[in-house]
């Protein structure tokens, strides 16, 4: 059976997933896969569901549009191929860079460039922007992955050096000391 | 995914509150060393500690590294010398307290414990070359830390080793007499001496541990009175039940910081992880007082009455937060009062709410006991005797572990200041009742009978 990956991005509103859903459900589709996520007013989700042979991909997309626009939603739908995985995740310890200090342009660019030239791959990404007076107060939440064969030592002296030069203060934490201290 | 709160309270406790693994001490069995020849024994210590904790410094800051929180002392302790040593005099005992040193130096430790004797019943022949070793080999060494297990509520107290071990903490005072008797403060006595301490000074391998072990000390005075004090600025009517459960929390979330590390550690050395010990334990910087927790809880220094209360309340809170959080709790896991390595007790000290009677009690409801307590200098061997006795007392009755690591500072007063520097701290010299008078109770000598355990009111 065919996958489909879905993405939705539209301003927050009451009945999005439900309008969603309800066409995935009327043209046979089985979600396998969902996130969703709310940024400020925006809405984002994006779903994996598998397709039944009779349905296109095109019809799919043109249904969700005719429930969404309505909502003010953007769709995209496209097909998921089988063993597209770009980026292998088994052997990946996976650490929390943390920064802490003034928000400025270029901040998350010039942090990620080092991440990305290490062959580490982000996966999850956070900002908590307090702002206001207390510019410190600005954190960014780097989830990675890093491979086995990165060069630890390396990127984490280059990742201090990339936050000393925009005067952050940086954390690089295996992720299971926030695990063992906030879970049971 | 984490989420963002798990992640800012967890990098607030590192990088503000003092969160860290304050020792990760390796044990490591000494027994089979034994031999009858100084040199080939010395040379067997060289060779089993080296090969063990040869790589313990860098692993330990490697694993440090990798989960950001810092593994602040990296220690070794060891069997009994008194029992691995058996067969030598005390002028050898001496030589091995060096060799001990200078492996310390060679390995990168800060210290090294297990120059112990456990006496409680009696002493043999090696206990009694190692006690009457200790004043030269602990003002010869900078490393070397020294215990004495002179009571147990098994066996009593040992009141002959209690007599002979106040005239020992007097002459190591004098031998160290121009560094204020530093020599006493890596010298603990202890009623129900726990085997498994990753704590100096008490720390050695107890019999029945395995060839080598990972122990491990979290403290964290500061997460906890930091937790106190969101909590209190958030309902400052919030009453005590509920601040123990905070307290109870906070435990559990640094009993497991330093549960991963430790067994960690173990893993990359391929040794066996043994405990966590959580025990508040001090440092003499701001932020990292147990002191300061008595005033966050509403008290105006460690010492007024209430205190008494407050620290049963804490001690309680931690061992149950400790107790949950890990199975393989043990040391002294509760809060350490030391007087000069904490800023804020030794400011209650020199204030006057704090005196050597009210510390005793105190000690009843908490882990250790008198701890780095500075005396008179010429408080006589007899009250210093006492003293202990004393203490061992309140372990032997209560079941539980007590000590005192108590300093006669050469020289100086009551009210006087003595200074040991960097972890040892700083404090103002305690007020003793009949410094110098005689005192013919312990002059008896003999052994006080172990307690009846039932008939418990």
């Amino acid at each position: 059976m065919e996958k489909a990956v879905i993405s939705i991005l539209g301003p927050d509103r009451p009945g999005i997933i439900a309008a969603a859903t309800r066409i995935l459900f009327d043209d046979g589709c089985n979600i396998e896969n969902v996130s969703q996520t709310t940024l400020q007013t925006e809405f984002s989700g994006i779903f994996i569901v598998s397709i039944p042979e009779e349905l296109t991909i095109e019809a799919l997309n043109r249904h969700l549009e005719s429930a969404l626009g309505p909502l003010d939603q953007h769709v995209y739908v496209k097909p998921l191929l089988p063993g597209t995985t770009s980026f292998n995740t088994a052997d990946c310890e996976r650490f929390v860079i943390a920064t802490r200090g003034p928000d400025q342009k270029g901040l998350v660019a010039r942090i990620t460039e080092v991440i990305s030239r290490h062959g580490v791959n982000v996966t999850n990404l956070q900002a908590i922007f307090k702002g206001g007076d207390k510019p410190v107060d600005n954190v960014m939440i780097y989830e990675v992955d890093v491979p086995p064969d990165a060069d630890q030592s390396a990127l984490y002296s280059d990742l201090r050096q990339r936050a000393a030069d925009l005067g952050l203060t940086i954390s690089i934490q295996h992720r299971r000391i926030f695990e063992a201290i906030n879970r049971v | 995914m984490l989420n963002k709160e798990e992640i800012l309270a967890t990098l607030e406790m590192i990088q503000h509150e003092n969160l860290d693994v304050r020792a990760v001490t390796l044990g490591i069995n000494l027994l089979d060393c034994a031999c009858d020849d100084l040199a080939r024994f010395q040379q067997n210590l060289r060779t089993r500690i080296g090969h063990l904790a040869g790589s313990l410094v860098n692993v330990c800051n490697q694993v440090g590294d990798k989960y950001g929180v810092p593994v602040v002392n990296k220690r070794i302790s060891v069997s009994p010398i008194a029992v691995a040593g058996a067969n030598f005099y005390p002028e050898q005992m001496v030589e091995i307290a060096c060799t001990l040193d200078s492996i310390a130096r060679e390995v990168g430790i800060d210290f090294i414990g297990g120059f112990s004797a456990l006496v409680q019943k009696g002493m043999a022949k090696g206990d009694r070359s190692l006690i009457r070793a200790i004043p030269e080999a602990l003002s010869a060494t900078e490393r070397v830390c020294a215990s004495v297990n002179a009571a147990s509520t098994r066996a009593g107290i040992n009141m002959d080793a209690v007599l002979l071990l106040g005239r020992i903490i007097k002459r190591a005072a004098h031998l160290t007499a121009d560094r204020d008797g530093i020599a006493c403060a890596k010298l603990c006595i202890f009623a129900n001496i726990p085997q498994d301490i990753p704590f100096m000074a008490g720390a050695y391998l107890g019999v029945g541990e395995p060839d080598a072990v990972i122990n491990v000390g979290v403290s964290g005075p500061g997460v906890v009175k930091k937790a106190l004090d969101r909590a209190l600025r958030m309902d400052p009517r919030i009453d005590l039940g509920r601040l123990s459960e905070i307290i109870k929390r906070t435990a559990y979330k640094v009993t497991r910081v330093g549960e991963l590390i430790g067994r960690e550690v173990a893993e990359r050395l391929n040794i066996a992880f043994g405990v966590v010990d959580l025990s508040l334990a001090p440092t003499p910087n701001v932020g990292d007082s147990v002191g300061e927790i008595f005033q966050s809880l509403g008290l105006r220094a460690i010492g007024v009455p209430g205190s008494t209360a407050a620290l049963a309340m804490l001690n309680d809170a931690v061992k149950k937060g400790g107790a949950f959080a890990s199975s393989n709790v043990g040391g002294l896991s509760g809060a350490f009062i030391p007087v000069s390595e904490d800023l804020n007790i030794g400011q209650a000290a020199a204030d006057g709410f704090l005196c050597l009677d009210k510390l005793e009690a105190l000690t009843s409801v908490c882990s250790v006991g008198l701890d780095m307590v500075a005396i008179p200098g010429d408080v006589s061997e007899e009250t210093l005797s006492a003293i202990i006795a004393d203490e061992l007392a309140i372990g032997v009755i209560n079941k539980k572990t007590t000590a005192a690591r108590l300093i006669p500072v050469p020289g100086k007063a009551a009210g006087d200041k003595a200074f040991f520097g960097g972890l040892l701290g700083e404090s103002t010299i305690l007020a003793v009742n009949n410094t110098c008078g005689e005192n013919c109770f312990v002059r008896h000598g003999g052994l006080i009978p172990a307690p009846v355990q039932s008939l418990t009111n």
